[in-house]
């Protein structure tokens, strides 16, 4: 698993390390049923608070992510296909509307806009 | 999350000086970082905590039972670091051990032995003749080894070199990973607390200014870098503090949003404890 | 727990334990062997007795200024309340030391010092329990620098004064066993001093603790 934590994204921390988790478990790199670091240790290696660590977890496990055992940690659960593809559309859509933002503010239409997706996406198809 | 130690409206004055109603909690499995200038009231709450000064008024509940009730009771399981050290330095360390140890019910020799090698500390030594990086060590070793739930310290890293400091830090982080224990610490140095601290208490004058989420506190506030162009007397209130030189602006917000809005072509960063002091302490602070 | 404490004034003052332990075996012969009042070696014992107990209290004390260890102490289990009984603890234990001290040094050398007796035994508890029984309190409420300063001049009277003050006593043929007009059997007269002794430290611990309680450390 791979975190990495950036000083200057605008997301907050807890929001950074939760979606790399998640990004993880959808590239498989975590499979279902592998313990995930404790809180306390999680929060040591990324320098960052348990609090953070500890609503991360609480988040993932509401999400269906995780589950926590009491006393023994949490663990990756049971895959739910159509649910990971559905948080993965998720992420897609909020990465979208985040660029559609960013793109109004800067007043990019949204012709031009599409043409920089179609654009982009034929680079994609090219490699 | 339970509090291990509440302290509520707390006062205590001095001719020139006074803590004015503090009040805060410091909850269990947390590293709590209490920082401060020099004279702004951390030595005066930590001394009122562990009753070596009179409180005026004010309540300290440790585990939800009264301090001053229990007093035995508690301090046997809170462990103290001081920044001068107060030790009797014409002693050894084996011989203020042989003080300290009989006072705790659950004082573990074997701990402290441990703790000794681990930090290459000699027991026949004379206090008096430690590094001021040692005196650290030999203190937290004596503070750690009753099995205590508190650890609370008083400026522990003061005048000590970087190296010094983050082994520090590593022991605490270490004593952290045994669920239930917790640390409350006072520094100005707040590098060390940017690695470890799991919430932050900011005192100034004698009053509290800033109790939250250490992580949430780095969220919420951004250092924002910029062009001078931007700044205009409406976005000028966006900032907490604002510095402008020749070639651009330096300031601290807690309106991410409305910067991101009204200044799109600026620089945010995550900001450090230090700049978050700075902002709010001495009257600094411009907002509200 | 209290024994440690009194065990960590010993250990400060310990380098020189030894040499005052010894002073306080031959300063009594010496006072007998230089002037004899005659009077079960009273003034040798006491003068001795309170020589070492000030020596000693005057530099633990010291440290205590220096080193400002009862913060530590206070903020563990030990509490203030331990930190001021274990004071009066280390002058009981001295002084029980100097007349086990004495009595040995009587054994093996008996013709150079008179054995202790009852009456000697109480009069110098019952006067070292007035002058620390205000010395103690007095410390804790003025700190180590003006205590210093009055226990000077105390200190330094107390030779000219003492002598004087039982020789007078003497000249007088007033005895200390029978100061006490009470009908008792002479066996309990001869304890009041130590029961009055005892009474005095108490209640002076009792005002110490007072004292104490209310101190910013």
């Amino acid at each position: 698993m791979k975190i990495i934590l950036s000083n200057v994204s605008d997301q907050p921390l807890y929001q950074q390390i939760k979606d790399q988790i998640k990004t993880s478990i959808f590239n498989n790199e975590l499979k279902e049923g592998v313990q995930l670091p404790s809180i306390r240790s999680l929060a040591n290696d990324l320098h960052v608070s348990v609090l953070t660590t500890k609503r991360v977890y609480a988040e993932l496990e509401a999400e269906g992510f995780i589950v926590t055992r009491v006393g023994k940690g949490s663990y990756v659960a049971p895959g739910n296909l159509e649910m990971l593809m559905e948080s993965k559309r998720h992420m897609v859509e909020a990465k979208l509307a985040e660029v559609c933002q960013m793109a109004r503010s800067l007043g990019i239409n949204t012709d031009d806009l599409h043409s920089m997706l179609d654009l982009i996406l034929e680079e994609e198809s090219e490699k | 999350m339970t509090p291990i130690l509440e302290v509520k409206n707390l006062n205590k004055t001095y001719n020139n000086f006074s803590l004015k109603d503090v009040t805060f909690s410091l909850n269990k499995d947390c590293i709590t970082g209490f920082i401060g200038t020099n004279g702004s009231g951390k030595t005066t709450t930590i001394k009122a905590i562990l009753g070596l000064i009179l409180k005026d008024s004010g309540k300290i509940k440790f585990s939800g039972m009264d301090m001053d009730d229990n007093e035995r009771k508690s301090k046997n399981k809170i462990g103290i670091v001081l920044d001068e050290g107060y030790f009797y330095e014409e002693l050894t360390l084996k011989e203020m051990k042989n003080v300290i140890a009989p006072c705790y019910t659950e004082w573990d020799e074997a701990v402290f032995s441990a703790y000794i090698k681990q930090f290459d500390l000699k027991l026949d030594q004379k206090i008096a003749t430690l590094s001021k990086g040692m005196r650290m060590k030999y203190a937290v070793a004596l503070a750690l080894s009753h099995h205590a739930d508190l650890l609370i310290m008083d400026e522990p890293t003061s005048g000590l070199d970087p190296l010094v400091r983050s082994e520090l830090m590593d022991i605490l982080l270490n004593f952290m990973k045994e669920p239930g224990k917790s640390v409350f610490f006072s520094t100005h140095i707040t590098s060390d607390l940017d690695k470890i601290a799991d919430m932050i208490i900011l005192i100034d004058d004698g009053r509290i200014i800033v109790n939250e989420e250490k992580d949430e506190l780095l969220d919420t506030h951004a250092l924002v870098k910029g062009d001078n162009r931007f700044i205009n007397e409406q976005t000028q209130k966006l900032f907490l503090t604002l510095h402008q030189s020749p070639y651009g602006f330096e300031g601290i917000t807690r309106k991410k949003k409305d910067v991101r809005r009204l200044m799109p072509d600026v620089l945010m960063e995550r900001p450090t404890v230090e700049d978050i002091m700075l902002t709010y302490i001495g009257g600094n602070n411009n907002a509200n | 727990m209290l024994i440690n404490l009194v065990l960590k004034d010993l250990m400060l003052v310990k380098k020189y334990l030894f040499v005052l332990l010894v002073f306080a075996a031959i300063g009594p012969i010496y006072i007998s062997s230089k002037v004899d009042f005659n009077n079960g070696g009273l003034v040798g014992f006491l003068l001795t007795v309170l020589l070492l107990e000030y020596i000693l209290f005057g530099m633990v004390s010291k440290f205590e200024d220096k080193y400002k260890g009862a913060a530590l102490l206070c903020a563990t289990p030990y509490t203030r309340n331990s930190f001021v009984k274990a004071k009066y603890l280390f002058i009981f234990v001295i002084f029980i030391c100097s007349v086990i001290i004495h009595i040995i040094t009587s054994v093996i050398m008996p013709s150079g010092i008179e054995k202790l007796n009852i009456t000697t035994l109480g009069i110098t508890f019952l006067i070292l329990s007035i002058i620390f029984g205000i010395l103690i309190p007095v410390q804790f409420k003025f700190g180590y620098d003006k205590t210093k300063l009055i226990s000077f001049f105390t200190i330094f009277l107390i030779p000219f004064v003492f002598p004087a003050v039982i020789g007078w006593f003497q000249s007088n043929h007033i005895s200390f066993a029978i100061t006490f007009p009470f009908p008792f059997p002479e066996i309990i007269q001869a304890w009041i001093p130590c029961f009055l002794a005892l009474v005095i430290g108490c209640v002076s611990m009792v005002i110490s603790l007072k004292i104490y309680a209310k101190k910013d450390l």
